[in-house]
């Protein structure tokens, strides 16, 4: 073997790769000896000199010592031992005695292997510490400068908010704001607290000492919960609660890292705003009732529905935060129970432009790559997509990438967190995406940069798309999107000069009127590149918003699709699953997400049931989306809380969270990954997955399945793409992607290798013309509203503000540039009250030039703002996802009444 | 050249992500240690109030400031209107016992390391303004003053008083005190070589000569230009930051013969096929500075330096670059650490700075003592070079005496010169009848030798046989009024003000040292086991050398320090 090498450790020799250290080869060798600034997610510090071996005759640390060919490391010999344990010990001289008393660390671990007592810690202390932060904190006396955590900060995270400051005896980790740790920019992914050897940096509460290296007692293995990178977790429970969430250190994702929310935000778990108890309204008011008096209704409701419209007058909103499996259940209820494809997930509101427009362009409504190797991509294109906020772990994995040498292009209208380190930032005006990458593409065709074998051999469309590109010139496409000619040249030479480019996208490609133009369009460039299916290129992929909102529609919790892609107008797709299921699949496509709210308003649509999705806080146009409600005869909301849309229903029925159950999700790069109930949920509370079935039962419908595991198993064997997945086969594998058509081989992570998921086997070109958005500012709505993610919260906030995430960000703010701000005579942290043609919300300005001039941005995570009564019913013309990024809005000074 | 890959390869190389963030942002460097510097020299608040905006101006995250302001004592140091540095370091400290300093504080009404009440004036210690020969010496501002009277001068109460480095050729020849000395002019070889040399002629010249390097170490130093001689991009870095209290022939050097200095990093880039130089001054030499600086000036004006010099087809551009203020800063990873502007804190090697050094570029660091010789090797040869000093240690050295001596100054000699001879012969023994109890050879990495024990040849070897070490060959004399257990305390409260801190043994043993030496009480096992872990175990040569260096003051102070012989 050329790529390891031989190395003899105390006589024994071990194999190892090439570059690998000292201290790795001790570790294969099943040697232990101390190594307290050493953890295998960064690079070696070399600080703290206690891994201390003989290499060749010399003392060396081992961590920072190759294991060159044939070296001989001796470990035990010579006073090695003593020497080791010296050194520990002069680190513990410094320290106060609590070190090695107040708990259990690496340091205090260290000290128990090689017979280092608590006398030994002599240090005064005094140092102080710092815990204004909810969730980190820091106990200077215990800071051994062994520079773990500002390693962590840096190489893994990327935030660079902690330094070491002062120097030798003196020296200590600090925000590098130099205040308070709470003040700092710290974005508490907790990979300080997790990576400290010796305690000086904690997480408050039941969590204080317990670490991925270190978890101290049984851990359940799971799936974050939160947005779609697919993070593993390890959680330890405690007292019939969560202690603490430890980033996996195999996670394939996430390895070793998390981020804000999935490692802290679990404190609504046991909220007591928690809903443990159904609840039925009755004179206008909802009281608890049990649970059999509120299935009861429902399916009298359901009933009553079907007799009055048909079983199209019933509709379902599944969720994209439920698991696969519940997702499964709840469309073979729509379908079989009720005989409805009125099934939507809201991957409507978000990525249903990925869906179709990646399917168009190659066959599959999925990414094109496997993130893994996307990350070793010499050119990174990151589109309408903030992932150091919304995705944390992959903006992290994304900017280190660019920080070892990648090029980074990123385009935004805002100054996103990866902006500022890209190499190129293009800032189109929002909705003028389409404009933007034919620019790129003409570029890309004019130097002579596009893949002419690729096109020749294995795409179509390249004669139509080359006329069209023709209007497309730098010049023209400055004109409408306002990046200036020399950026989109320097963009476009970037990604087309790159060995291996790769293209990274988020919503801020779909959710504009012509969200799946742009999907295809951005697609265009990979295909122009010979960038995708290919060797030279990591394709397209998108950067999926919530934890299954690949797998929700992967599920068939959709109206026209069934589990696994077959269309339902499509008679042998449609068969197979009645086979399976042995009952009919209604053969027209049902409604999607708007159509319900409208098909509500008209009376058409008499029972809804909306599965853990606030559309009141989340759909656009709240004011349109009431009516709706108030209009449909039964709302059914299953909830963790009483949340904006279960006030407004007849039945609440109060459901488990990610940590209390059992199941599978699919990330945004076509992973399956295990769900697993860490802690029980409270009494009262159900799965969904159970709901599903006690509804069904109600009815008199039997959807079979008993357990999410025989549900993914009947999954399999009503989807080709699945056939090959099981839990059973997940627990002992980990990940596993789809496609995966056999239970004995790999999935596929790279797709279309061999040839295109399209009918004719080729990447399809799109030429759509540039369109301009449905939202148009004017005098009276001058300005141009985004809204997107902030880096503490999720969504409607739910699960994020019931916790210390509300600390660290107690409120939505507008962001609007410096000078707008001045124009308007606004001032930073003062209210400012937001008009659209659709309606008002009341915000905290924030004046920054994160925004440009003209656009303002904001979150939706607080409910009460009233954000989306001013997005507009505008969609994507092909699949209905919302304008979400383009509203015209007026902003004014002080608090107006706010619509609720 | 794509980067891609390399540090992904080798699972024992440290990679600093602080470090690729700013070459993303258009590699600050000194311009941050610069800009720190500039905003501290106007605020006495502390750093944490005003390093996240200066990090902010460059586009770097707030830690990034911090960390190197909080780091460097020039920076962490507050400020008042008027800034008075006073060394207390070892020349100045063995010339009154230390007494100075606490007369300058009161003069100036500050303590070290404050401000006076009133923001007018404050008070830095530092260890080593270069004037050694006429200690105890303080910068008030940017004017020098020294001697006994030192803080009549910083009252105002007489004129500030700093006399030249007196400098003597011994050789007969020298190689380094030539302008000094003799007058010859500088860049006499530059010309011809830039046109009509090969970088292999001077390479050989300076392999056969035996040059090794004169900042401590000893390196060979046609070894280290070979390293970067094949590979593109390389960088030569002139070490202008001479640490070492009792050694100013740096200061020397660039003060008052700067072209010879910038000849021999024409040379050194010559032969190593480099495009660029950087010279560190310390902070401490602001005369060197402006010297090196206007050397440069005139350089470039004269066609030394810049595009196609002399018409031929090299290309050369040398800065300078001021230092802020750590002695560990002149080891060459922390040299290029804080020219890359992170704290000045050593780094593990591999890899070594001619594989990876100055912003990953090749980089040759030679101390300007070792650049200034090059000059004359080229002119005579390397072999006439060689058949000075000794076999193995060829050459001459500038030997600095301290203020303790009749004859203080600078002396270039022959390697292998009896340091009897120099202490006696040279320096003329101690000034107003003293007595010499214990001489400091090297600096504080150096060692001690005793008044009966100076039969040793001033070279490497011959000091390393008597557990000391050449270092800068700075020679401070500690006459016999001094107890031996405050030059004892001097020592490590010297390792405990300088430990960069990167490495656990050095951060917490020299500050542990210092509470065993305050202590004063001879000490037991966990000293011999903190020396031995110091020794063993340390990141680099400042940690590794204390213990020895210690241990060579106790056995040279003989009973006078027992219990002390760990």
């Amino acid at each position: 073997m050329t790529d390891s090498v031989e190395i003899v450790v105390d006589g024994t020799s071990v194999r190892v790769p090439v570059g690998s250290s000292v201290l790795a080869a001790l570790g294969a060798a099943g040697v232990w000896v101390p190594s307290l600034c050493h953890d295998d997610r960064f690079s070696p510090g070399g600080s703290c000199r206690t891994c201390l071996v003989r290499v060749d005759g010399r003392i060396a640390a081992a961590c920072v010592t190759p294991a060159g060919p044939g070296a001989r490391v001796e470990v035990e010999s010579g006073g090695l031992r003593e020497l080791r344990r010296d050194a520990v010990e002069l680190i513990v001289s410094a320290l106060p005695p609590h070190a090695l008393t107040a708990g259990s660390s690496e340091l205090a671990d260290a000290c128990g292997m090689l017979g280092i007592g608590i006398d030994a810690a002599q240090g005064a202390g005094g140092r102080g510490g710092d815990t204004s932060h909810p969730y980190v904190h820091l106990d200077r006396d215990l800071c051994i400068a062994c520079g773990r955590c500002v390693h962590m900060c840096s190489e893994v995270q990327g935030t660079f908010a902690l330094t070491l400051v002062g120097r030798g005896a003196d020296t200590v980790v600090a925000p590098g704001t130099g205040g308070l740790w709470a003040d700092s920019d710290c974005v508490a992914c907790g990979g300080c607290v997790d990576t400290c050897p010796t305690g000086a940096i904690t997480a408050p509460g039941a969590a204080a000492g317990i670490t991925s290296a270190h978890p101290r007692m049984a851990t359940t293995r799971t799936t974050c919960g939160y947005c779609g990178v697919g993070c593993t977790l390890d959680i330890v429970a405690r007292d019939s609660g969560v202690a603490a969430v430890l980033p996996a250190r195999d996670g394939p994702v996430n390895r070793g890292h998390a981020c804000v929310k999935g490692r802290f935000a679990h404190g609504y778990l046991r909220s007591p705003e928690r809903l443990t108890q159904p609840l039925l309204r009755r004179n206008g008011r909802l009281e608890p009732v049990g649970w059999d008096e509120a299935l009861a209704y429902v399916a009298r409701g359901f009933r009553d529905a079907v007799a009055r419209g048909g079983p199209d007058a019933v509709g379902l909103i599944s969720s994209a935060r439920a698991s696969n499996e519940e997702n499964y259940l709840l469309q073979k209820f729509m379908r079989i129970a009720i005989g409805t494809n009125n099934i939507d997930n809201c991957s409507r509101l978000c990525h249903s432009p990925s869906a179709a427009g990646l399917t168009a362009s190659f066959g599959l409504a999925g990414g094109t790559d496997s993130f893994d190797d996307v990350e070793q991509a010499d050119c990174l294109l990151v589109v309408g997509a903030n992932p150091v906020e919304a995705h944390p772990v992959v903006g992290a994995r994304l900017l280190q990438r660019a920080l070892r040498g990648a090029k980074l292009v990123v385009a935004d209208p805002r100054a996103v967190g990866l902006a500022r380190h890209a190499d190129v930032h293009l800032r189109p005006r929002p909705g003028t995406n389409v404009a933007l990458f034919h620019g790129l593409a003409h570029v890309l065709l004019a130097e002579g940069l596009a893949d002419e074998d690729f096109l020749r051999e294995r795409a179509a469309g390249l004669p139509e798309l080359t006329r069209l590109l023709a209007d497309y010139p730098p010049e023209r496409v400055a004109d409408i999107t306002g990046v200036p000619a020399v950026q989109i040249v320097a963009a476009a030479r970037l990604y087309g000069r790159a060995e291996r480019p790769t293209i990274v996208y988020g919503l801020g490609v779909t959710e504009h009127l012509h969200g799946t133009d742009g999907v295809r369009t951005l697609a265009n460039l990979a295909i122009l590149r010979g960038a995708v299916g290919t060797e030279r290129g990591y394709g397209v992929n998108p950067l999926r918003g919530q934890n299954n909102v690949q797998g929700a529609s992967d599920m068939g919790a959709l109206p026209d699709l069934l589990p696994g892609y077959g269309k339902v107008a499509d008679p042998v797709a449609r068969s197979r699953v009645e086979e399976v299921w042995g009952a009919a699949v209604p053969a027209a496509p049902g409604l999607r997400i708007p159509q319900m709210f409208a098909a509500a308003r008209a009376g058409d649509l008499r029972a809804l049931w909306v599965v853990g999705e606030d559309v009141c806080a989340t759909d656009p146009d709240t004011t349109r989306i009431n009516e709706a409600l108030d209009t449909c005869p039964l709302v059914v909301c299953s909830e963790l809380f009483l949340s904006e849309t279960a006030r407004r229903a007849d039945v609440v029925l109060p459901v488990a969270s990610w940590l209390e159950k059992d199941g599978t999700f699919v990330n945004f790069d076509r992973r399956f990954q295990r769900v697993r109930r860490a802690v029980e949920p409270p009494d009262g509370v159900r799965t969904d997955f159970a709901v599903a079935h006690a509804l069904a039962a109600v009815l008199g419908a039997d959807l079979g399945c008993p357990t999410p595991a025989a549900a993914l198993d009947e999954c399999a064997r009503v989807a080709p793409h699945f056939a090959g997945l099981s839990h059973q086969r997940l627990d002992r594998e980990g990940a596993i992607p789809w496609p995966c058509p056999h239970p004995d081989e790999p999935g596929e992570a790279t797709l279309y290798r061999k040839r295109f998921a399209t009918s004719d086997g080729k990447a399809h070109l799109a030429a759509a013309p540039y369109l301009p958005p449905g939202e148009q500012p004017d005098d009276a709505y001058p300005l141009v509203l985004v809204t997107g993610r902030r880096w503490a919260h999720y969504n409607s906030g739910s699960m994020t503000r019931r916790g210390g995430n509300l600390d660290l960000l107690p409120h939505d703010t507008l962001d609007l540039h410096r000078d707008d701000a001045a124009r308007l005579g606004v001032r930073n942290g003062k209210p400012v009250t937001v008009e659209s043609r659709h309606g008002r919300a009341r915000l905290i300005a924030r004046v920054s030039q994160d925004t440009a001039p003209g656009q303002v941005f904001c979150a939706f995570h607080f409910p009460s703002s009233g954000v989306n009564s001013l997005t507009s019913e505008h969609a994507d013309t092909v699949t209905s996802c919302p304008e979400y990024k383009v509203t015209a809005v007026r902003v004014t000074l002080g608090e107006a009444r706010t619509r609720r | 050249m794509s980067r891609i890959g390399a540090q992904d390869l080798d699972g024992s190389v440290p990679r600093d992500a602080g470090r690729d963030l700013a070459a993303r942002h258009g590699r600050p460097g000194d311009r941050l240690v610069s800009a720190l510097a500039a905003a501290r020299a106007a605020t006495p608040d502390p750093v944490a109030s005003w390093a996240p905006d200066v990090a902010a101006s460059l586009g770097l995250p707030a830690a990034a400031a911090l960390g190197p302001a909080s780091y460097y004592a020039d920076l962490a140091a507050p400020r008042g209107r008027r800034h008075v540095r006073v060394c207390s370091a070892a020349a100045c400290f063995a010339a009154r016992g230390g007494r100075h300093v606490a007369e300058v504080e009161a003069a100036c009404g500050a303590d070290a390391g404050t401000v006076s009440a009133d923001g007018a004036v404050s008070v830095q210690a530092v260890r080593c303004l270069g004037f050694c020969y006429a200690g105890p010496a303080a910068l008030d501002g940017r004017t020098p003053c020294t001697g006994a009277r030192l803080a009549h001068q910083l009252a105002g109460r007489e004129p500030p008083a700093a006399p030249d480095i007196p400098s003597f050729d011994t050789t007969g020849d020298p190689v380094l005190l030539g302008g000094i000395t003799a007058g010859e002019p500088g860049w006499q070889m530059w010309p011809r070589v830039a046109t009509a040399g090969t970088p292999e002629q001077v390479w050989s010249e300076v392999s056969a000569s035996g040059l090794r390097g004169r900042g401590g170490a000893g390196f060979p130093v046609a070894a280290k230009w070979a390293a970067v001689r094949d590979t593109p991009g390389a960088v030569v870095v002139a070490n202008g930051d001479e640490g070492d209290p009792g050694s100013y022939a740096d200061r020397l050097l660039m003060e008052y013969d700067p072209d010879r200095v910038l000849e021999g990093i024409a040379l050194a880039c010559f032969a190593c096929g480099a495009g660029e130089a950087v010279v560190l001054v310390r902070s401490e030499y602001p005369r060197a500075l402006t010297r090196m600086r206007a050397a440069v000036a005139r350089a470039y004006a004269d066609g030394h330096l810049g595009n196609a010099v002399h018409g031929s087809t090299t290309s050369l551009d040398v800065r300078v670059v001021e230092g802020a203020g750590s002695y560990v800063a002149g080891e060459e990873t922390a040299l290029i650490a804080g020219l890359e502007g992170a704290r000045g804190c050593t780094r593990p090697r591999p890899p070594y700075p001619t594989e990876r050094g100055l912003w990953d570029a090749p980089t040759v660091v030679n101390n300007v003592e070792t650049l200034a010789a090059v000059p004359w090797i080229v002119r005579r040869g390397g072999a006439a070079y060689a058949q000075r000093g000794t076999p193995d240690e060829t050459g001459t050295k500038l030997v600095c005496l301290s203020e303790r001596f009749a004859h203080p100054g600078a002396y270039e000699v022959e390697l292998g010169t009896p340091i009897g001879r120099i202490v006696h012969t040279l320096g003329g023994d101690l000034r107003d009848g003293a007595q010499l109890a214990v001489l400091q050879v090297g600096g504080p990495l150096g060692g001690f030798l005793p008044a009966d024990g100076l039969d040793v040849p001033l070279s490497e070897a011959g000091l390393a046989a008597h557990g000391a070490s050449l270092g800068h060959a700075g020679m401070v004399a500690f006459d016999a009024s001094l107890e031996p257990l405050d030059v004892l305390r001097h020592i490590w409260a010297f390792a405990a003000a300088e430990s960069c801190g990167a490495c656990s043994p050095c951060r917490v043993g020299s500050r542990r040292g210092l509470e065993f030496a305050q202590a004063g009480e001879p000490p037991g096992a966990a000293y011999a086991h903190m020396l031995r872990v110091l020794s063993e175990a340390s990141l680099c040569a400042f940690g590794r050398r204390i213990p020895p260096a210690v241990r060579s003051l106790v056995r040279a102070y003989g009973d006078r320090l027992a219990g002390w012989e760990l």
